[in-house]
């Protein structure tokens, strides 16, 4: 119950008909640390970054961003008061220019009229100055300006993924939730990533990282939460959840049942 | 806003029209491809942008042109009951689309269509208000301030300057937060949420604004063709404004507009053929689709790209 949390989740449970995804989950996330969540597949990582961010929501449990309770109000909300993610399956705006996928996050606060916008007054050519430099300064801190007026899947796999950190950032967050931000990186683009994600905690921004590589957090992570079947085995310094004997056994047994 | 070449030249030769031709039959059959045209653009912001199949459309177009005329022959001043009927058509979309737009897509679809089928049976049933099938005559003309407007030409002109303005108003809200969290509503939903986009605030004002485009221009229909009846707000019409759409270009608003003058002269052009009119045109339409994925607009869009004008 640090007062520092940033995010803290009490007894969050998220079921699908007979099946536990989560299992009253307890989370408390430090201001402007890197916090990991591992987990084997199905462990209920995305499902955790569903219930926080309101996509599917939890069936119980409590959920409070900067003391604020947050759970039960629309994604869109949640997104508004500062909690941001990106997705694993990645879903971008495929009718939009590259550019204008991070607009759409950049003007997520900005309430105009219609009649602003048909008249194009003042207020209005404000807004959209305000909100074009927001979106090119996201695409550039994530290396990808040079592809702003570009249709957004033509990018390749990796600027994708990059380009879905770009407008959750544009909606200037206080949390950061990144879904499996690697998946399909090679190794000098999952290099690259991990130096943007530096780089965003350097700006005061709290992240949240879900991943299945447990190799590629440890570098970069403050904490480290471990899940397994939905429930939470560890959580802690990545020194302590590395010696940790049921982590070590949650990842072994997944392993034998591969073999 | 800086004007391309390419766009002064489809307005210059949008207002040079009537210099060539003073045949009335074929001023006629522009205007009624310019109301398309408003209409069409309308289903634009609902369909085109924001993803939702909307079958109500001329429903709307239907509502706003019988409560026009219903004013008008009580004795309202024209701007009176043109401003009553798109507020009736304004309300009617968000009474509508209020409980229905959180259903999604073929439920959104089913619902439209359900209501379009009200309005036409009310049209038909409500005999002494609405004329039935036969419809309503004599239906009092565009009043301007003291001026009304005479023959073809001059309410071709009013045709196209309503047109102009309705592509205006498209283009400057394209170009807005509100235009791109409209098709990021469509591009994915949840994605658009968790950027802090209100989708089902953006589906209900894409609707509404849709409909009140619908609206204006039947106030237009009644006004101008000065007779009306059910045929022409059917739901057979709703279909055949999706077709222009579709055969446009999904979210071009060029697109909109050269899809809605094609079907509506495509027909006319193609009479002397006879019965075998609608073979020919029903296999136009499967070519567009199947040659042009994108549309009439994606030829408009190359056609810019050479001209120096990308986007």
């Amino acid at each position: 119950m640090s007062p520092a949390a940033i995010l803290q989740a009490r007894g969050v449970t998220r079921r699908f008909g007979g099946l536990v995804a989560l299992d009253h989950i307890d989370l408390d996330i430090p201001r402007g640390i890197v916090q990991s969540v591992i987990g084997p597949n199905g462990s209920g990582k995305t499902t955790l970054i569903n219930a926080l961010s309101g996509a599917s929501p939890a069936d119980a449990g409590s959920i409070q961003l900067d003391s604020r309770e947050i759970s039960g109000l629309k994604p869109h909300r949640i997104a508004q008061l500062g909690l941001a993610r990106t997705f694993q399956n990645i879903r971008l705006f495929a009718n939009l220019n590259v550019l204008e996928n991070v607009k759409v996050a950049a003007g997520c606060r900005s309430a105009e009229s219609l009649f602003g916008i048909v008249t194009g007054n003042r207020n209005h050519r404000r807004t959209e100055t305000a909100i074009d430099e927001a979106a090119r300064e996201a695409l550039h801190t994530v290396g990808l300006i040079h592809r702003a007026d570009d249709a957004a899947d033509q990018l390749p796999y990796a600027q994708q993924r990059l380009l879905e950190i770009a407008r959750a950032i544009a909606t200037k967050p206080r949390i950061l939730l990144l879904d499996e931000p690697a998946a399909g990186m090679n190794m000098t683009e999952s290099l690259a990533l991990l130096e943007t994600i530096s780089r965003l905690k350097s700006t005061g921004i709290t992240v949240l990282l879900v991943e299945h590589n447990v190799r590629f957090v440890m570098d970069i992570s403050d904490r480290v939460a471990v899940l397994d079947f939905g429930k939470k085995i560890a959580d802690g310094s990545p020194a302590e959840v590395q010696s940790n004997a049921l982590v070590i056994e949650a990842y072994l047994g997944r392993r034998r049942r591969h073999a | 806003m800086r004007i391309s070449p390419y766009l002064a030249l489809v307005a210059a030769g949008a207002l040079s029209i009537p210099l060539l031709t003073h045949d009335n039959y074929v001023i006629q059959l522009l205007n009624i491809a310019i109301l398309n045209a408003i209409v069409v653009l309308g289903l634009n912001y609902t369909t085109g942008w924001t993803g939702q199949i909307n079958f109500g459309q001329a429903a709307f177009y239907g509502l706003g042109a019988y409560s026009t005329a219903l004013a008008t022959k009580f004795g309202l001043p024209w701007i009176a009951a043109s401003f009553s009927a798109i507020l009736v058509v304004a309300l009617a979309s968000l009474v509508l689309g209020l409980p229905t737009l959180r259903l999604r897509t073929h439920y959104l679809a089913m619902t439209t269509i359900g209501f379009a089928e009200i309005v036409r049976l009310i049209i038909v049933h409500w005999e002494p208000v609405t004329g039935g099938t036969s419809g309503l005559r004599d239906i009092p003309g565009i009043d301007l301030l003291g001026w009304h407007p005479q023959g073809q030409i001059q309410h071709y002109y009013i045709m196209i300057a309503v047109l102009a303005l309705a592509v205006v108003v498209a283009a400057r809200i394209r170009h807005s937060t509100v235009g791109r969290a409209m098709i990021a509503t469509k591009d994915s939903e949840i994605a658009a949420e968790q950027s802090g986009v209100d989708t089902l605030r953006m589906k209900l004002l894409a609707f509404m604004i849709g409909a009140i485009y619908a609206g204006i221009a039947g106030c237009l229909y009644a006004s101008s063709i000065r007779f009306i009846s059910p045929d022409s707000f059917s739901g057979t019409q709703a279909v055949f404004l999706m077709t222009m759409l579709i055969v446009g270009g999904m979210g071009s608003i060029p697109g909109c507009v050269a899809g809605a003058l094609a079907l509506t002269i495509l027909p006319e052009a193609l009479r002397f053929l006879g019965q075998w009119y609608l073979v020919l045109y029903g296999l136009g339409v499967i070519g567009i689709i199947a040659l042009l994925p994108g549309g009439l607009a994606s030829v408009i869009s190359v056609r810019k790209l050479r001209w120096g004008h990308p986007q």
